[in-house]
Formats: C-alpha cells, sequence, structure tokens
C-alpha cells in the first residue's frame, strides 16, 4: 500500500519530526523518494509494455502471491501458520463443483494442491456425470491459467478499477432501460436467471438475449410443434435396444454430458455369449463418433434425414406417404426397410434421436414415430421446460435494433457475439452503434475488442455459482482459488448494476438457495457433494398432436436437388464454437476422427472432391504418413468467401461439406492465434446449422495440416493386419467365444534373456474395451492434465512429435465411400519382457517389480533407442524444452508464462529437453494408494488405484488393477474370451491386453 | 615437383599402361623415394593448399556452430521424430566407421597376407580411418538429448549413484568397440609413422627438428629399432586384425539386436562389415585418386594399386549385393507379415527411391569394374568411387529411417524430412574430414617411405623392376 504522503504532510501538526535533513529541507528529490514505495524504475512497467511483458510481471507476481491466495469460502486471506487439520501439505485436496457448456451443467471434482485447481475430473456423486468428465471439461482448466486472459477491467483501452465500473453504472443503467439490451451465453444457473429476473423487474424496457452458435432452437420448436407446448425431450440410451440417430452425435459433440456414453456403452458390454447388445444405426453426413461407433450407418446429407425419415416413417405406418424424396440407392432402401423392422421389432425399446442441427420437422415427426413405437415414457422422456424464445429471433431483433440507433448500452456477458452470431446481422458492426457496450468475460475476443468497457470475467473455477443439469439436477459451482486477477462473474456484475456492488458471489448463490438449503449443515453437503438431492424435475407425459406433426412435416421445406452442394456447421472438436480457441490441450488433442490439430478444415467425400477437381485418392493426399498437403476450396455464400483446406473424410456424404465452427478468430490468444479459419461469414440466421446454395470450387493453393496418423484403411496392400486391431461380429462371437482370439495364431513364449520374476503382491495390469471406445479424446486430456504432458504446437505436429502418451488409434476398414472405423487406445503396454529395457545404454528405463516398465527421467541421456525398439512407438521424445519454452524464432524460444506452470500436478517431474518419456501407468496414483494402504496396515484394495484414463472414461473401457489378484476387476477382465494381446507374436508381454471389438450387424443387412 | 599445385606434364598415359606394371614406376632410389614424400612436408604450403584449406576449415566452423545450436536448443532442430528417432545422425555415424575400415583392413589384414601393394597406400588409408572415425564418434555424442549427461554417464566408472551402464545394450557395446578401435588405430598409425618421422626429423632444422624429433621417439634407425618396431608393428597388426571385423559387427548390433522388422536379422554382422570396407575402398579411392594427382606421387600410388582396390570394391559391391538379396529372401521365406512388409515397403513404399538409390550405386553402379580397361581408367574409377559413397550412405539411411518409418503399428507411421542443421551438420564432418586429411598430407608423410623403400628393394632384388 503506497501511503499517501502528500495527505499526511498536509495534515502534519504544529511540531514536526523529521527524518534527514533533506526532507526538512523539503526538497523535491526527498518529495518524490518519499512518495515512492520503491526506488525509480523498480515499480512502472517500462515505456510501452508489452503485454508479453505485463504477463512476465503478473506470472511473477502470481507465482509469490497464487500460493497463498487460497480460502474458502471466508474472504480473507489466511496464512496457514497454524495448520489446518484436514490439510496436509503435498496431499491433494478434491473439490466438488461444476462445469457448464451450453448452459447446462455437469459436476466436475477438482483436484486441488496447495490451493491451486490442477485437475478436473468427473463427480462421481453427479447423475450425468458418475465420475467422468468429457475432454472440454478436462481441458477448461487451461482457461484459468490461460496467460491470454483479460487481467485487468479496462475502459477505451484505459487500465482501470472495478471501482470506477461502480462510479460509471449510475450513468450506464438508468431510467426504465429502453435502450439497454443484455445479451449472454445460455443460462441454466438459478442464481444468475433469479438476478437476471431481477434486472429485468428493475429495467422493465430492457432486453435479454441469450445466444449460442451451437443451435437449440429447432428441437425446441420440434418438440412444441409435437406436443404444442414446450417440453425438453430427454433420451434415455440404456434402455433402447434398437437406436437410430438421425444426424445426432450423441456420443460426441451433439452430446450434452457424456451420460449418453455411459448409457450406449452399458448396452453393449458382452461378457460372455449370453449377453445382449444394442443396435445402433446412423443417419449423417459428417463422420461422427456415433457414426463410426454404429453397427449400420447411411451417408446422407443433412439435408437429406428429413427424406429418410419420412421413408422410414412410411414404412412404419406413421406417415400415409412420404412427400420428400432423398438421393436414392439400393443401400439406402435396404438400409430404411431392415431399420423399420428392427424398430418395430424392439417396441418401447427403440429410440429415434434427432440431432440440433436437424429442422424442427424432423424433431417433430421423430416424436411422432417415437409414440408410435411406443418409446415415450420409456427411451424418451419429457421434462418441462420453460417457454423460450427462438434464440435466432431474438438475436437478429436485437442487430435490428443495434442497427437503429435504438439501443444505447449493450452488455455482453461472455460468450462472443461479434464472432459467433450469423453474419447477415453483421453484429459487430450493429454493436458500434451502441454508446457503451460493456463486455464481461474471460477471453480477449472480438466482442472485447469491440467494446469501451471490457470487464474481467471471472473463470468458472475462481467464483461462486450453480448450474443444472440437462434434467434440472442443480448444484453449487463453488471456487478453488480467489480470482487470480480482479475477476467479477456474471452473478457478481448483475449485482452491481442492481445496487449492491459490495455482494460477492458466495452471498448471491447462498441466497439463492436460503429457502432450499436452509440450514448450513444442507448447504455444507450441498456444496461438498456438489449435487443438490431432489432437485431434478420429474418427466411429464404428453401425447404428441399428430394433426399438427403431419401439418408441419407438410410444410416442411422441400428436398433440395440431388446435385446441390450443402454446408453443414458443426462444433468442433478442438474450438467447440471458439470458446476453446485458446486452449492448447484442446487444439492439440487430435480430432476423433480425422486425427488432425491446429486448424478446421471443409471435409467431403472423396466424390464430392472429385467433382470440385481436388485430388482424389486417398493415400496421395498424405505428403508423410501423417500430415496432408490440402488444396484449398472456395465457398461462397451470402455474399461472403471463405477459402479452406479441403479433405477427403471416408464415409462423408456427397454433395455435403461439414465447416468446424471455432476457429480463424481475428482476436485470441497465443494459442489459437492463426489457427484455423473462420467459417462464420458463412452462416447466416435463416439458415444456422444446415446451409444451401452455396457456390463451391477449388482455389489455387494449399497448405500443410497437420495430423497425427495418416488417411489409410487397413485394406491397404500388405497393410491387413487384421490381428492389431480385433473385430468380430456378436453372431460370431456367440457362435464361437474364441472368435477374437483365433483371428491371429498364439506364437508360443519363448524369451533369450531370462524373464524378470514377477513375485510382488502387486502386479498391475490393464484391460482396454475396443468394444466401448469411443475416441472421444477424455482420457488423452485426462492424461496429460494428470501427467504434466507438454503441448507442442502445429509445426511440432507436424514433424511428427506430439507428446500424448495416450493416442486414439484411428483405423478405417472396408471402402473409402462406405469406410467403418475402430478406435484403439495405445499407451505403454508395460511389456513384462520390455524391448525398450535392454537397449538403453544408462539403465534409463527398468522394470519394476510390480510389473511398471518404468522410466528414470533423472538418468535419461536421450538416446531414443528405446523408443525406435518399441514395437507400439508409445514413447514420446522431448525434442525441445516443450514446457519451459514457447518455441520462437531459431527454435530458440521465449520463456513460457509462468502462469502456466501453476496447472502442473506436483506429484509429477516436470520433463526437461532431451529424454524419453511415456505412460507410466500414473505410477504417482498407485504410490498414494501404496502410501495409504500402508498407514492402514493394509493392502491395496481392487479399485482403489485409478489411472487418470480410467477415471475418466465415459464408457468404462479401461480397467486396471492387480492381475496377480484372480478376484481384481482386470482379473477377471483379462479371463474374458475377447481378450488379446497386440503384437502377441513378439512375446513381449505387454500388461495392457484388449478386449476385442464386437459389432452388432442386423443378420439381413451383413 | 613437391609443390602441391598439379603438375600439367605428370599425367600419365592411362590407357598404354599394362596392369602388371610394377608398384613403384620411374626410376626410384632410396633418395628419390626419401625426396618426393619428405618435400611434400617440407616446402612451405602452396596457395592452393590455404584455399583448400580455408574452405574445409570453414565447413569444420559450420561444424562447430550446428553442434553448438543444437546443443543450446535441443534435438527438435534436426528433422527426427517419433518413430523415427534416429536418422541422418546415426546414418552418418555408420557411414564414417564404415569409411575408417579401409585403413584398418589396408594396414592390418593385407600387411598379415603379406600384400605388398598396401605399402603405397597404407599411410594414408590409416590416416582415413581416425579421421573418419573422429568425424563418426561426433554423433554418438551429440545425437543424444543430453550429451553432457551423455559423455560419462556411458562410461562405467564407479559413482555415487551406484550405477553400471546397462551391458545389455548395444549403444553401450559400441561405446568400448568405437574407442578400442580409435585408441589401436592411433597407435598402430603411429607406430608405422616412427621411422619416415625420424627421416624428416634428419633433414629439419630448427623448431620442427624439435617437434618430429619429440614424435619420432628418438628412432635412430639402429638394427635393434628396427627388430622391436618389426615386432610391435606385427604385434599391433595382429591386434587391429579382429577389430576390423569386430567394430563394425558391433555396430551392426545396435539393429541387429533390436526387434525391429529391417533391423533384426542376422546377417548383419558380414554384411555391414562388408559394406565397411566396399564403402572405405570407395572414399580411399577417391580421396587417392585427387591426393597422388595433386602431390604428383603417381609413381608411388600407381594405377596397380588403384587396380587391386577396385577389384577388393567389387569382390566388396557382391558381398552386399547377396546380402540385399538375402535379406529379400528372408523376409519372404519367414512368413512373417511384419517382416514381409518390411521389404515390401522399403523398395515400394514412399522411401523406394532411396532403396532404389542404394542398389544402384551399389550394386550396379560396380559392375563396369570387372573390365580392366574401366579399372584403369582413372576417371571412370573416380566416378564410380563417388557412387559406391553415396550408395553406402544411402544403405544405411534406408537400413535406419525406412524400417523405421513404418513398423508395426499404421498408426505411428511417419516421414523423415531432414532440415538444414541436419544437412550442414553432415557437411561439417566432412569439412572436419578434410581439414584433418589436408593438415595430415602437409605435415606427416604421407607415403611410408620404409616401406616403400622396402618394396623397392623387393623389385631390385627380383628383376621384377624393368
Amino acid at each position: 500500500m503506497i501511503v499517501n504522503i502528500e495527505s499526511i504532510q498536509k495534515a502534519q501538526p504544529e511540531k514536526s519530526y523529521w527524518r534527514s535533513a533533506s526532507q526538512l529541507a523539503g526538497t523535491a528529490k526527498f518529495q518524490e523518494w518519499a512518495h515512492r514505495e520503491f526506488p525509480e524504475g523498480a515499480s512502472e512497467l517500462p515505456e510501452g509494455a508489452s503485454r508479453r511483458t505485463l504477463l512476465k510481471f503478473m506470472g511473477a507476481t502470481l507465482a509469490l502471491a497464487g500460493l497463498t491466495a487460497c480460502r474458502r469460502p471466508e474472504e480473507h486471506i489466511l496464512p496457514l501458520a497454524n495448520g489446518s487439520e484436514d490439510l496436509v501439505p503435498g496431499k491433494p485436496v478434491f473439490y466438488n463443483s461444476v462445469f457448464s457448456l451450453n448452459g447446462i451443467s455437469t459436476g466436475v471434482m477438482v483436484e486441488t494442491h496447495d490451493g491451486r485447481p490442477t485437475k478436473i475430473e468427473g463427480n462421481p456423486l453427479h447423475p450425468h456425470s458418475l465420475g467422468a468428465a468429457s475432454a472440454f471439461a478436462q481441458a477448461s482448466i487451461l482457461g484459468l491459467y490461460d496467460p491470454d486472459r483479460i487481467a485487468q477491467h479496462t475502459h477505451d483501452g484505459n487500465g482501470v478499477s472495478w471501482d470506477s465500473f461502480v462510479a460509471a453504472v449510475p450513468a450506464a443503467f438508468s431510467g426504465d432501460g429502453a435502450k439497454l439490451r443484455f445479451i449472454s451465453q445460455r443460462i441454466g444457473s438459478p442464481t444468475y436467471l433469479r438476478l437476471k429476473a431481477e434486472t429485468l423487474a428493475k429495467f422493465p424496457g430492457a432486453k435479454w438475449v441469450e445466444y449460442e452458435a451451437v443451435p437449440v432452437d429447432s428441437a425446441r420448436e420440434g418438440a412444441r410443434i409435437a406436443f404444442g407446448r414446450p417440453v425438453l425431450v430427454n433420451y434415455d440410451f440404456s434402455k433402447a435396444q434398437a437406436i437410430l440417430a438421425l444426424d445426432f452425435d450423441f456420443l460426441g459433440l451433439d452430446a450434452s454430458t457424456i451420460l449418453n456414453m455411459r448409457q450406449w456403452a452399458n448396452g453393449r458390454r458382452v461378457r460372455g455369449r449370453e449377453d445382449g447388445m444394442n443396435r445402433v444405426y446412423a443417419v449423417e453426413s459428417q463422420y461422427s463418433i456415433t457414426g463410426a461407433m454404429a453397427d449400420h450407418r447411411l451417408r446422407m446429407r443433412a439435408s437429406d434425414v428429413m427424406g429418410v425419415l419420412q421413408a422410414l416413417a412410411v414404412r412404419l405406418g406413421v406417415l400415409p406417404s412420404a412427400g420428400r424424396a432423398f438421393p436414392a440407392s439400393e443401400r439406402a432402401s435396404k438400409f430404411i426397410e431392415v431399420l423399420a423392422k428392427d424398430l418395430a421389432a424392439n417396441k418401447g425399446k427403440s429410440l429415434l434421436a434427432v440431432g440440433p442441427r436437424q429442422p424442427a420437422e424432423v424433431h417433430a415427426l421423430a416424436l411422432l414415430v417415437n409414440e408410435a413405437l411406443g418409446n415415450l415414457g420409456t427411451t424418451v422422456t419429457l421434462l418441462p421446460a420453460p417457454e423460450a424464445v427462438g434464440e435466432i429471433a431474438a438475436i437478429k431483433q436485437l442487430a435490428a435494433e443495434l442497427h437503429s440507433g435504438a439501443v444505447e448500452t449493450l452488455v455482453a456477458l461472455g460468450g462472443n457475439p461479434a464472432y459467433d452470431a450469423p453474419a447477415d446481422l453483421k453484429f459487430a458492426e450493429a454493436m458500434a452503434k451502441a454508446k457503451t457496450r460493456i463486455y464481461l468475460g474471460e477471453d480477449r475476443n472480438e466482442t472485447a475488442a469491440a467494446s469501451n468497457w471490457i470487464l474481467q470475467g471471472a473463470n468458472y473455477l475462481e467464483t461462486w455459482g450453480d448450474g443444472r443439469g440437462f434434467d434440472g439436477t442443480a448444484s453449487i459451482q463453488q471456487p478453488m482459488i480467489q480470482p487470480l486477477f480482479d475477476g467479477k462473474s456474471e452473478i457478481e456484475f448483475l449485482a452491481t448494476i442492481l445496487g449492491a456492488p459490495a455482494t460477492r458471489g458466495y452471498a448471491l448463490v447462498r441466497d439463492t438457495w436460503k429457502t432450499q438449503l436452509a440450514d448450513d449443515k444442507a448447504w455444507r453437503k450441498a456444496v461438498h457433494d456438489g449435487i443438490i438431492a431432489g432437485t431434478a424435475t420429474a418427466p411429464v407425459t404428453a401425447a404428441v398432436n399428430k394433426a399438427a406433426v403431419t401439418e408441419a412435416v407438410g410444410h416442411a421445406a422441400g428436398a433440395p436437388g440431388d446435385d446441390e452442394m450443402e454446408l453443414v456447421f458443426v462444433p468442433s472438436s478442438h474450438a467447440y464454437d471458439g470458446r476453446f480457441n485458446n486452449n492448447a490441450w484442446l487444439l492439440e488433442a487430435p480430432d476423433p476422427i480425422t486425427k488432425i490439430t491446429w486448424d478446421n478444415v471443409a471435409l467431403l467425400s472423396q466424390a464430392t472432391a472429385g467433382k470440385l477437381g481436388l485430388r482424389t485418392d486417398v493415400s496421395q493426399i498424405n505428403i508423410s504418413d501423417s500430415s496432408y498437403e490440402a488444396e484449398f476450396i472456395s465457398i461462397k455464400r451470402n455474399g461472403a468467401e471463405l477459402k479452406i483446406p479441403a479433405i477427403v473424410q471416408p464415409g462423408h456424404a456427397d454433395n455435403s461439406i461439414t465447416l468446424a465452427m471455432g476457429f480463424g478468430r481475428a482476436k485470441t490468444g497465443q494459442v489459437g492465434e492463426g489457427a484455423g479459419f473462420n467459417v462464420f461469414p458463412l452462416r447466416t440466421s435463416d439458415a444456422p446449422a444446415i446451409a444451401l446454395g452455396a457456390a463451391v470450387a477449388k482455389t489455387s493453393g494449399s497448405i500443410e495440416i497437420a495430423s497425427t496418423q495418416d488417411h489409410g484403411t487397413l485394406t491397404d496392400a500388405l497393410r491387413t493386419r487384421s490381428e492389431i486391431v480385433r473385430e468380430v461380429t456378436l453372431d460370431e462371437f456367440q457362435k464361437d467365444p474364441h472368435a477374437v482370439q483365433e483371428i491371429a495364431h498364439k506364437v508360443p513364449e519363448f524369451t533369450l534373456y531370462e524373464s524378470p520374476k514377477y513375485t510382488s503382491e502387486y502386479q498391475w495390469g490393464m484391460t482396454v474395451d475396443l468394444n466401448a471406445c469411443i475416441g472421444c479424446n477424455a482420457c488423452l486430456v485426462a492424461c496429460q492434465s494428470e501427467n504434466n504432458i507438454a503441448t507442442v504446437g502445429k509445426e511440432q505436429v507436424l514433424h511428427g512429435r506430439e507428446m500424448h502418451w495416450i493416442r486414439l488409434d484411428r483405423y478405417y476398414s472396408g471402402s473409402v465411400e462406405e469406410a467403418e472405423l475402430v478406435y484403439q487406445p495405445m499407451a505403454c503396454v508395460h511389456c513384462e519382457d520390455a524391448p525398450c529395457e535392454n537397449v538403453c545404454p544408462v539403465a534409463a528405463t527398468v522394470h519394476g517389480p510390480e510389473g511398471l516398465n518404468e522410466m528414470v527421467y533423472n538418468r535419461c541421456v536421450g538416446t531414443r533407442y528405446c523408443s525406435n525398439n518399441c514395437p507400439y512407438k508409445v514413447r514420446r521424445f522431448n525434442f525441445f524444452n516443450y514446457h519451459d519454452k514457447r518455441l520462437g524464432w531459431m527454435s530458440l524460444g521465449n520463456k513460457a508464462p509462468e502462469i502456466a506452470s501453476l496447472q502442473y500436478n506436483p506429484d509429477v517431474t516436470v520433463r526437461m529437453r532431451g529424454i524419453m518419456e511415456k505412460c507410466t501407468y500414473c505410477v504417482q496414483r498407485i504410490s498414494h494408494a501404496r502410501i495409504q494402504a500402508k498407514t492402514e496396515a493394509r493392502s491395496i484394495r481392487d479399485g482403489e488405484v485409478v489411472t487418470a484414463c480410467q477415471q475418466t472414461c465415459p464408457t468404462n473401457a479401461i480397467t486396471f488393477g492387480n492381475i496377480s489378484d484372480p478376484n481384481s476387476a482386470v482379473s477377471k477382465s483379462k479371463a474374458l474370451d475377447t481378450d488379446y494381446a497386440v503384437l502377441q507374436e513378439l512375446n513381449v508381454k505387454p500388461r495392457t491386453t484388449y478386449l476385442g471389438k464386437l459389432r452388432n450387424p442386423h443378420p439381413e443387412l451383413v | 615437383m613437391a609443390d602441391l599445385a598439379i603438375k600439367p606434364n605428370t599425367q600419365l598415359d592411362l590407357l598404354n599402361t599394362t596392369i602388371d606394371q610394377p608398384l613403384i614406376t620411374g626410376e626410384p632410389t632410396y633418395h628419390s623415394i626419401t625426396e618426393s614424400v619428405s618435400r611434400v612436408v617440407e616446402n612451405p604450403p602452396s596457395k592452393f593448399w590455404f584455399g583448400l584449406i580455408a574452405v574445409t576449415a570453414s565447413l569444420l566452423l559450420m561444424l562447430q556452430v550446428m553442434l553448438g545450436y543444437l546443443v543450446a536448443t535441443g534435438i527438435g532442430v534436426w528433422g527426427n521424430n517419433i518413430p523415427i528417432g534416429w536418422a541422418w545422425d546415426i546414418t552418418n555415424f555408420v557411414w564414417w566407421i564404415g569409411i575408417g575400415h579401409a585403413g584398418t583392413l589396408i594396414s592390418a589384414i593385407l600387411f598379415l597376407l603379406r600384400q605388398r601393394w598396401r605399402t603405397g597406400i597404407n599411410r594414408a588409408a590409416e590416416a582415413m580411418t581416425l579421421f573418419a572415425v573422429a568425424c563418426a564418434g561426433i554423433y554418438p555424442l551429440f545425437h543424444t538429448g543430453r550429451p553432457w549427461r551423455a559423455i560419462y554417464w556411458l562410461l562405467p566408472y564407479p559413482n555415487t549413484m551406484q550405477i553400471w551402464p546397462n551391458f545389455r545394450s548395444p549403444l553401450e557395446w559400441d561405446v568400448f568397440a568405437v574407442s578400442t578401435y580409435f585408441t589401436v588405430s592411433v597407435l598402430f598409425w603411429f607406430v608405422g609413422l616412427l621411422p619416415d618421422l625420424a627421416t624428416i626429423r634428419d633433414r629439419a632444422t630448427g623448431w620442427r627438428r624439435k617437434i618430429y624429433g619429440f614424435f619420432s621417439l628418438g628412432w635412430r634407425g639402429s638394427a635393434r629399432h628396427w627388430k622391436h618396431y618389426e615386432l610391435a608393428y606385427l604385434v599391433l597388426a595382429g591386434l587391429s586384425t579382429p577389430l576390423v571385423l569386430s567394430v563394425h559387427s558391433i555396430v551392426s548390433f545396435d539393429f541387429a539386436v533390436s526387434i525391429l522388422p529391417g533391423w533384426h536379422t542376422t546377417i548383419f554382422p558380414p554384411y555391414f562389415v562388408a559394406g565397411a570396407v566396399f564403402s572405405g575402398f570407395g572414399m580411399v579411392l577417391t580421396l587417392l585418386i585427387i591426393t597422388r594427382k595433386a602431390l604428383g606421387i603417381e609413381h608411388l600410388i600407381t594405377l596397380k594399386h588403384i587396380d587391386y582396390m577396385c577389384k577388393v570394391m567389387l569382390a566388396m559391391s557382391m558381398v552386399v549385393g547377396y546380402s540385399y538379396a538375402s535379406e529379400y529372401f528372408i523376409a519372404w521365406f519367414s512368413v512373417v507379415d511384419g517382416e514381409r512388409f518390411a521389404f515390401y515397403n522399403r523398395i515400394t513404399g514412399p522411401y523406394a527411391w532411396a532403396a532404389w538409390t542404394m542398389i544402384t550405386c551399389n550394386v550396379i553402379a560396380p559392375i563396369p569394374l570387372w573390365w580392366q580397361a574401366v579399372r584403369k581408367n582413372i576417371t571412370a574409377v573416380f566416378i564410380i568411387t563417388i557412387f559406391v559413397n553415396i550408395g553406402m550412405w544411402y544403405e544405411r539411411f534406408v537400413i535406419i529411417v525406412i524400417s523405421l518409418h513404418r513398423d508395426f503399428l499404421p498408426s505411428s507411421w511417419d516421414y523423415f524430412h531432414p532440415t538444414y542443421v541436419d544437412i550442414c551438420t553432415f557437411i561439417g564432418t566432412m569439412g572436419l574430414f578434410l581439414t584433418l586429411y589436408l593438415l595430415f598430407i602437409k605435415y606427416v608423410p604421407m607415403i611410408a617411405i620404409a616401406e616403400v623403400k622396402h618394396a623397392v628393394s623387393h623389385d631390385i632384388e627380383k628383376g621384377a623392376h624393368h
């Protein structure tokens, strides 16, 4: 605190004391010296401080201050001088909270080390998480430590304090708010909604728009058509035997929680020949995870899904006649015929699920078919929903008001409408017409750039809040750390404009729940559990209005011509809708299907590529086995032109182009800068998801796209390695339970060196169920988070130097047109006779007594011989000091922002350059369990050691444990008939084995 | 004559020279031999020599800059990746080690086999061995991620960590094999030099006399000295002989001991030794063809030497060609998918160009050496040796990079692109090699004076001399 010397001097009493002669003399130099706390140059930034310099200072400050900044829920900094009873230094503490995406919250459990959140896992108590967390939820922790976060409130570019904003509130928020508009992301939080209502009550003339680029309107509208009132349609995949996904990636990016994946996987877990499996049919344009997992997949333009559904409805006798055509083929008609049969045979146990991009009529008709199949109330449940205006309509109106100059104050709470609003609204331009533009958020994005008040938002890990799951299940969001900067949450912002600027988030949230969680005990339990019991809304029943649906279907837009090109805007597995654009983990996580990192590309089919004059030979596109030289195409629509590289996606529908949102941001951080291409200029309010009428042509130029894997199919000449990923049909398995193991001849075990004796009590081993793995990247991000794995950037991925310890190998089979896909998670398999060990000249990789192949980082000199000799190629080498440096000119690099290191897991060594690393089976977790067991004088229990990948797997594909205990889950899993070792013929005796994939094709479609 | 500039009138009429001409041409006397060799050392360096060493020393400087840059940043400045953990680094290492082989072979084995024709070329070939091993030695150290640790952690020494190096690792065997080879080669070369250094000493004055005097270890040429010298030389030749076979066998274990298809083959030790001799003779020929002309010593290194060396090269080319064929046969015969794929991919995959370059250079290019006319045609021989040098570099590249780039799991397959640092480092090692070679031919008698005199005396006794 700088003492104001002047005011002290002014108030000096008659008799004054002096400390030096110059003080007495009152020289200017002394005055200055006294005024300054630190010597000149030490306390101010150098002239023209760059953002980087600023970050450096902030990083240093944080490193000093961050550790002591944690407190909960009191708002004081308490040094742990006396220690607190439950807090053991070095031992992580876990707190439950919620992560929200699209206004839907899922429970998370946050691991904190000495007050620093380091890792996000799913909250096992939360019904929509069950311990698992999506890649997005886990990677969101990087947002907290994002060096590019808005770290200062600014007004017209000048740094200001929160107080000066508070002082400006009365001027900006006055009267009835007729010229006041709010725009925010979708809101699920009860406190936020409460304050929103209070705000709108205080300013009755104001309007509030909720908008996100990932669509929700048509599903809501479809349900309204079908039931005559707003209801929320909820699917239960666990009860379904025959599932039809209509342009719905319910296992991937269209899922609101990981619950779908868990339910789907539970319906496919085959342990013996008596177990059955659900059967999934998918109709889609893009190749999604759901399509990859489907037993039957029909590639169709997204605009033709309606035609397929109508044909199905006719066949099921729900519609009298199909009014809509779709590109007919023998494959399609056979598919529909068998599908109809299968659905009809599974009445009440079937399910038609429609994706959010599909028009309302498709949703309505699917509900009608679901009702006819008796699925309402079983696999399809209805939840009450509030009356909601269409998001697109609302933002359209807001843009019109802005353009007309009717809006004086625009408040953007989070989100990024200047980037992701429909292009025809020219939202950024419209924003400029409002006199006061307030943006509250964490990202230095386009909307912030278009605002004159930029208020730094608090990360959800820093602030109190609450949220609701898709079925209304409420949770309290609790902070793990004092806001790293002076960030404010949306609710604190609203409290401020409501005239209570001092109210902190805690009081606001507590206030919301004062009746339901009246006593502190209940409140504390809710905070602790991360879930408020009994808040799920009860399902309602309703009947589908067949006439309304039939009428709506009749009025639906006609089918596009067979050769008309459509554009489909989908969320990106990296950036989602753009919000994770500066998240290095997500940008580097290979897309589940394409395995592309750091970019979005236009995906199209081989035939469409041929039509556009692009290279079509999938293998020729590869400039190497892992990167592509992608040619540019030009897409013109809505007066805008997008030049974007195009890549042939096996299995993609013809005449359809899939465009992933969220890239090509004009204003973003260092990570997202220059990554990908902005597809939003092509997206208009009349066609926010599926757009027709685009002019597509090949254009000049090409670009290198960094992918971690090649495009080839397994059936290429001599690449047939069917013994690597083994799949059989359920039918084959039931006829011969050893079908998976019989795919390859088992080689007798033989070794030149004597095998190590594994006599220790614990022998760790793992199984990975290929039948459950959906390749969703959750394990990859979990591993990255747990094990301090560096990201390397696009250029290094192009060089083949990505560091992920676990990779999701993706193999296609079949033709390029109708490619099937299978995933194989691959990390160090901990061979008992490990080929890496005997070649290391310095014994840096050795075998532990418990069967772990251990990597001694300190001993490694980096010959890379171990990696060369690893048949699974799971070892990763630090070609540069990835953690310490941001690679720059001449690879010399700059010091990485120190803030990033706050995320590191202190239990795991941060590796320097020049050394090898790989999966350790989360040895730090094994150690934790061992210490715990020893203190309690017992053995480690089965299930006590949970690896990071296993912990977060939404489908429970990974089992880990002690294989020397015949009753452990992993031993039982290894005893299954589908268990096999990859590359068994090498006799390296891997500890990780795989359970073969089973497909469940309909006998009539085989 | 002793000037390093090429003398125009020393051009030999190549086509008219018969193959059974003697090893030493002209009318040599003991004195004239001493004169021709010593004058190279005694005359001040020519501008041409300075010009050459300026170029090679610049390349050497570039090597130092590249290695400094590598250590300052990381292995990432090379093109290596996962799965291609080794690429140009180990390719260059094996290539340089291979080049060294001619020296030892000529010195030791040909000495034991009493092949007198080795006398004119053994000194230069031995020097090349040393310089090539010095170049090779750079890579095992600098290819590691942490050379500041690797430099002593690979040595078995008592330490506070109480840990030995891993004696099962072929890389550890390399440390012993290469260092032994280097030590024995240095000793062998130096012992052979003693009488000649003394000759130079006796002719020199001032500080030169002191330096050569120091290195000639008090050689006086007494019968006793000669007796001990001959014995020591024989013993060292005996010690070196197994090294010719062992060094490259052990280098080949780096690959043969692994489980990677394309590396995991039992034919590697003989195959690598043959390849090493092949490439060593290729490089020795390349350099001697230039040197003999530049120094005007065509009468000491004659067409007969070149002819013999061509024959060795031809034989080795066939061994190498046979090894290639055998690899493919075994891969097919094994009925192992991975093995078959590795070799199928080698000649048809993305790196097929490299594999075919190797086969062209190593198997096809030497075929003309069957004809005597070609062996006597210096230009033709020179061109073939260049092919061999390139081909043998590609052989190592093919074995290392092609095998690594596509191995067991197709998901990990990738491609290797060298960076400018890879390329400049390699060129820089050539700078090191040539700088040392230029210093050698200027300051050390590059032809074994004593041995040549011995050979001449044989010729005189047999009356074979004209």
